[in-house]
């Protein structure tokens, strides 16, 4: 009982201050409810953060393998992309990949800051994107990409609870990562 | 003349380096290899209840959906995870996937912009596995990470 009153506790223990930041006029972007969330509506060239860092460019951005950004036109800035609009454990790379190289226009969350991290920077959550005068699309394709790449992992639930690599491997080293007897032994003692 | 030419050298030169890379230093930092969204956000609880055994599944499903991984220095400071050894799918590649929570050791590059600092691994010298046992105070986070059919089935063995 105890152990569940304390994982209550410091769960809802977290600070969630809705901000109005610089980048916030003309937002339409919805609240989630994250660390020291700002509204961003923004312009910016969509990058290969790897490329534009350490000057590794493989063409196209890397085709879809890697971790891509934001280069804010306002002031260089280089924003981390890190969730697309799903609330589904699903990062903004895949939103960006048709974007590579292009002028979009992004609007989003950027969440974090001193609270989290000594640099006291935020990484962003595309919720819409659109190429510089174009028409705006919201950033949720990753599942449907998903569903392509994985035809035969039909049955029920989310994509996370179907996905063949990590059902191997919670079958390998089990829900704690810790291995399948360790998985008992902390349900038999928490259920 | 010697302008043209000045100008056609320097053009060459843009050509050749598509991307002005940033200036990166040499580093070995030791770590847990997280789930930075979660981390970052807030969104299933405070830092200290999104690392470890108790966030190893939903750590997991992030690393598979494409959300970056860091590495969470003993400093504090969270390093972006652009590269491990041999594999760059730092976009829900495979051994994104599989060291996720994992703490290692490892050595690389270290490139710092706007804040953020990001890290390319060329080695991993050390990996403990997870002796981050977070569970121990928090459970598992999300709380309904292990199904209720499997939690039902473990009980009912006894």
């Amino acid at each position: 009982m105890f152990k569940r009153v304390a994982m209550i506790a410091a769960l809802v223990a977290v600070p969630a201050t809705a901000e109005e930041g610089a980048f916030a006029e003309g937002s339409k972007a919805k609240s989630w409810n994250l660390t020291a969330q700002e509204k961003a509506l923004f312009t910016a060239k969509v990058v290969d953060v790897l490329c534009e860092l350490a000057g590794d460019c493989p063409p196209d951005c890397g085709g879809g393998t890697r971790q891509l950004g934001l280069l804010r036109d306002v002031d260089n800035a280089l924003v981390f992309a890190a969730k697309n609009g799903q609330a589904v454990f699903t990062g903004a790379a895949t939103d960006l990949q048709p974007y590579c190289g292009k002028a979009v226009e992004v609007d989003g969350l950027l969440t974090g800051g001193d609270e989290i991290s000594a640099g006291a920077a935020k990484i962003f959550q595309v919720q819409r994107i659109r190429e510089v005068g174009g028409e705006w699309s919201k950033a949720n394709r990753w599942t449907k990409e998903w569903r392509r790449a994985n035809p035969d992992a039909k049955g029920k639930g989310p994509w996370f609870r179907r996905d063949p690599r990590i059902v191997r491997e919670i079958e390998k080293d089990g829900y704690l990562g810790l291995g399948p007897d360790e998985d008992k032994v902390f349900i038999k003692d928490w259920y | 003349m010697r302008q043209m030419m000045v100008g056609v050298v320097a053009l060459s030169a843009l050509m050749a380096f598509p991307a002005m890379a940033a200036e990166g230093k040499r580093v070995s930092v030791k770590g847990e290899l997280i789930d930075t969204w979660c981390y970052f956000s807030g969104v299933m609880g405070r830092p200290d209840a999104v690392v470890g055994s108790a966030h190893h599944t939903c750590a997991m499903w992030c690393a598979a959906g494409g959300i970056p991984i860091g590495l969470l220095g003993e400093d504090g400071e969270v390093y972006m995870v652009l590269k491990l050894p041999g594999d760059d799918a730092s976009n829900g590649g495979e051994t994104f996937l599989t060291m996720t929570n994992d703490t290692v050791e490892a050595e690389g590059m270290v490139y710092e912009r706007d804040g953020l600092t990001y890290l390319v691994v060329s080695e991993v010298t050390s990996n403990d596995g997870i002796p981050n046992r977070t569970h121990e105070d928090f459970g598992v986070v999300p709380g309904n990470v292990i199904p209720d059919a499997v939690v039902d089935k473990v009980l009912e063995e006894g």
